[in-house]
């Protein structure tokens, strides 16, 4: 179904390709959050902070970026860990259009999305073109995990 | 449903306190269990209770496609059912707080504070 991207290692996560829907979208936030445990020395706040951060950039992209395709084209999801600055970014791209369904109806539910980013980040920024949305999520003072095999 | 995939795990059990239903959620509210959530809440308010209690003390995650539900589910309540929420914790009542949600749907900490504030 989804072709897969170079598997984890080191301080980058890397899922490359992925079809952007709602199955893949918790997949990739499951090894994500085994990924960042296993990386970094987080507290239970911010483990819990990134991980809801770069989900929901996930669900927009399943959610909104091929409203208008007729099938859901790709996501991909890449986390880069900066040992010197202590930042960890990650930016979740996709080739679509965010389009919403049905804003008249859906809007109660919705549209909490990108405020709950820039809540839970040091820094979230949205960059949308014709060719397709990125979101870069970063979070400052990250410390790696200190015992290394 | 046939084809749903166990990508996300959640259960909702409901129980009867008083006048008062309760949904006990557990494990994960995203995009693929909300909508079940969703449905949970509107069945349990056809039962004539005074209240929905919605317990996310044990989900240990909860995305803005749950908080949304909650929202929307509320509103589509009649108007004599009470609503609450009950959460306490990095993945949940956080981020309710952090986008004003813990402020709309009524957000307590315990099963216990929700009951009384629904039967006071």
């Amino acid at each position: 179904m989804s072709r897969f991207g170079k598997p984890c290692t080191g301080t980058r996560f890397a899922q490359i390709d992925a079809v952007a829907n709602p199955q893949n979208a918790a997949r990739i936030r499951r090894e994500f959050a085994d990924w960042l445990a296993r990386q970094f020395t987080l507290d239970a706040t911010k483990a819990s902070d990134v991980v809801l951060a770069v989900n929901e950039a996930m669900a927009n992209a399943a959610e909104y970026a091929y409203v208008t395709a007729e099938q859901p084209g790709a996501m991909h999801v890449v986390a880069d860990y900066d040992r010197n600055a202590a930042t960890l970014t990650v930016t979740v791209t996709d080739e679509g259009a965010w389009r919403h369904a049905n804003p008249a109806t859906t809007e109660l539910r919705r549209g909490r999305g990108i405020p709950l980013m820039k809540a839970l980040t040091d820094s979230a920024v949205v960059d949308s073109s014709p060719a397709g949305t990125r979101v870069c999520l970063e979070w400052n003072g990250i410390n790696a995990a200190r015992a290394r095999a | 449903m046939a084809s749903q995939p166990a990508a996300s795990k959640c259960t909702i059990e409901q129980q009867r306190i008083g006048e008062i239903d309760v949904l006990s959620v557990a494990g994960v509210v995203d995009m693929l269990t909300a909508p079940r959530l969703g449905e949970a809440i509107t069945a349990a308010g056809k039962d004539s209770p005074r209240g929905v209690i919605v317990d996310l003390s044990a989900v240990d995650f909860l995305a803005s496609a749950g908080m949304g539900i909650l929202i929307a589910a509320r509103d589509e309540l009649p108007a004599s059912v009470q609503f609450a929420v009950v959460a306490d914790g990095p993945a949940t009542s956080r981020p309710l707080k952090l986008v004003g949600v813990a402020d709309i749907v009524g957000l307590h900490a315990t099963l216990d504070a929700a009951l009384a504030a629904l039967t006071a």
